[in-house]
């Protein structure tokens, strides 16, 4: 009861901070993948590494000395206990506002073009009758909008690991990439993501929910 | 949530338990993991009470309520219960008193071979609050007072204060660390983002470390407990490598080499990061070496192998491999050598975690078409089913001593996170708020 209660009242004030913070102007978290490595690290080796997408490191190994421990004291002196932190204060950034909005815009263009989910079977990446019927439309579109830039996500049901469901979305988003591509879109025209099983359509353990789940979805790129 | 004690299926050997689980639910009873470990005796231990010495009539009971999970969770000492025993606990001080020969004398007959107690009090100063915590230690067996500390800090860290007393008498009768002072970082979803968060590792003292409305997924700590390193979505559209110091909240990518890099995982040494990436096609395994920054390709087939985890001495990898149709485990040298299949049973094991004991391997099993957590031994000759019942058992993540497990479920409805004995008894609930609290990862010890 006692946990239930605090451990409420720890998410009621994250919520709160996230709701009345965004304007916050002091970052104390660099989100939306802003590169910056931390202080007094080792500036990251050759320039042939920076372009080959490595960023910098620094020493993860443990330290010796370290630990609070000092065993049990016949007489034992004070110890000062530290309010626990390790943790830094999130201030959200404007990011979390700022994708809200992209994806709004991603979903109305993508709603406009008439786009429909190819959906899969348990375990699988290949593309159904269904599926390509789904696609032939899709690929229609983006003959008639030549312009259009379309990322193609790969979505999993909620079962399985969501490690292996990352690689298995990826599996779901490159055939029906491929596909398309086999219709005659230009294939610089479409980037594939994979979300896994972490942006699920349909939230209920059943497999009429599953099955919208497993699926590969189109999105009109709106922004860069 | 039911518990399979064990099964044991030998390689080679004619046993092939693992499609009969249900069956063996009450079998196989007294072969716990501790059989391996032939040393390990439990030390019983009673807690005399911490009374209160001057504050709100809560602080003591709160210290003593959160000791006592502590004793019973280290799995080292066998918390018992005093008064059941008829033994008296009154106010015993500094254990200097008559009194107190008494209430050592009763304890050592009824065979409580650590006995523990203290006070609590608060102390309001010119600025602010200060809570004073003594905990005392009297030990039956040598008929000695141990001695005990002192802690002091402010009204926010008497969970710590009772976390850190725990993890000294772990301590002093393991020469371990403990685990009571450990952290567990996990992805919580806040509206349709998944952030990441950490927490103590009882569940509470839950804070948030990322906030970009997007994806961050599977955090895993650096071997100094300074950082954490995760899977994050550039602009939604890449998956890129990320670290996260704690105590800045400094934030930088480490990995962008374009498709999809997940799994992260440093070596024990931290020399090496193992991770997988689709960069050149499909996800491979690669190794960069954290101080020249060269990257090595480990895995070579047009399969997809991912979740690379160290052996504590660093010197092997499991990772899974969907190589033979659906994920396995597989086995190799950590610079790619000697790669060799470890699970045959069933047609879906992943996420697999090395033990800091280097004695098993943990991993997500799929039986009856069930996601539960099965353990294997590194040689691949014993294997044991640690979770039933309906729900997804994912990302399961060791404990720094070895004696747990945790993981998250679905077991309840919506996924929360669990820990877990390791030889499958006694799990607990440690999140109860959320839409969706996933892939704990559980902190060294510090």
């Amino acid at each position: 009861m006692n946990k239930t209660l605090c451990t409420c009242s720890v998410m009621l004030v994250m919520s709160l901070a996230l709701i009345s913070m965004p304007g916050c102007s002091k970052k104390s978290v660099q989100s939306g993948g802003d590169s910056q490595p931390a202080q007094g690290m080792a500036k990251g080796g050759s320039s042939d590494s920076s372009k080959s997408g490595v960023g910098s490191f620094p020493d993860t190994g443990v330290q010796s000395g370290g630990g609070e421990l000092r065993g049990l004291d016949k007489n034992p002196s004070e110890e000062r206990v530290g309010n626990g932190t390790m943790l830094a204060k999130v201030d959200p950034s404007s990011s979390a506002g700022r994708q809200m909005a992209e994806i709004r815009a991603e979903q109305a263009a993508s709603a406009a073009a008439g786009f429909r989910d190819v959906l899969f079977g348990y375990d699988s990446w290949t593309i159904s009758e269904d599926g390509r019927q789904a696609l032939n439309n899709d690929a229609e579109w983006m003959k008639s909008n030549p312009s259009a830039l379309v990322k193609v996500e790969g979505h999993c049901d909620e079962r399985g690991t969501a490690a292996y469901n990352l690689v298995l979305g990826e599996k779901r988003a490159k055939a029906a990439r491929n596909y398309l591509v086999e219709l005659g879109v230009g294939a610089n025209r479409l980037s594939v993501v994979s979300y896994g099983k972490e942006r699920p359509a349909c939230i209920e353990h059943a497999e009429s929910c599953y099955q919208q789940n497993r699926r590969g979805h189109l999105v009109v790129k709106t922004g860069k | 949530m039911t518990q399979v004690k064990l099964i044991s299926a030998w390689f080679g050997g004619v046993l092939l338990l693992a499609g009969v689980v249900g069956t063996l639910e009450s079998g196989a009873a007294d072969v716990f993991l501790e059989a391996t470990r032939p040393d390990f005796q439990k030390i019983s231990l009673g807690v005399a009470g911490i009374q209160n010495a001057g504050g709100p009539d809560w602080l003591g009971g709160r210290i003593e309520e959160v000791l006592k999970k502590d004793v019973k969770r280290s799995l080292v000492f066998d918390l018992v219960d005093l008064s059941s025993l008829g033994i008296q606990t009154p106010d015993i001080g500094n254990g200097m008193g008559a009194g107190s020969k008494v209430v050592f004398k009763q304890a050592a007959e009824k065979g409580v071979s650590v006995l523990v107690w203290g006070k609590a009090g608060l102390k309001v100063g010119n600025k602010d609050a200060d809570v004073n915590m003594e905990g005392f230690v009297y030990d039956s067996g040598s008929d000695e007072l141990v001695g005990g500390k002192r802690y002091a800090g402010s009204p926010s860290v008497v969970r710590l204060m009772a976390h850190r007393f725990a993890d000294e008498l772990v301590f002093r009768y393991t020469g371990e660390p403990g685990i009571a002072r450990t952290k567990i970082a996990y992805v919580a979803e806040q509206g349709t983002a998944r952030e990441l968060f950490v927490m103590d590792y009882d569940g509470y003292d839950a804070r948030q470390l990322t906030a970009d409305g997007f994806l961050n997924l599977m955090p895993q700590w650096s071997p100094d407990r300074r950082f954490l390193i995760f899977t994050a979505y550039r602009n939604r559209n890449t998956q890129d490598i990320d670290m996260i110091e704690l105590a800045t909240g400094k934030r930088w990518t480490v990995i962008s080499l374009g498709g999809l890099n997940i799994t992260p995982a440093l070596s024990p040494d931290g020399n090496f990061l193992a991770f997988a990436s689709s960069h050149e096609g499909n996800s491979e395994l690669y190794r960069l070496d954290t101080r020249t920054k060269a990257i090595q390709r480990l895995t070579v087939n047009p399969s997809g192998d991912l979740s690379p985890s160290w052996s504590p001495n660093g010197r092997e990898l499991v990772f899974v491999s969907d190589r033979g149709g659906g994920p396995q485990l597989f086995l190799m040298g950590s610079e790619g050598s000697n790669v060799r299949r470890l699970t045959f049973e069933g047609d879906y094991n992943a996420a697999p975690v090395w033990s800091p004991r280097g004695n098993w391997i943990a991993y997500v099993c799929r039986t009856h078409k069930e996601y539960k957590l099965c353990v294997i031994s590194p040689d691949g000759q014993k294997r044991m089913q640690l979770t039933t019942g309906p729900g997804v058992d994912d990302s399961p993540s060791w404990s720094p001593d070895g004696r747990h497990l945790v993981f998250s479920s679905t077991a309840d409805g919506k996924s929360h996170i669990y820990m877990i004995d390791a030889d499958g008894k006694d799990i607990e609930r440690l999140t109860f708020v959320g839409t969706h609290n996933s892939a704990p990862s559980w902190s060294p010890a510090s």
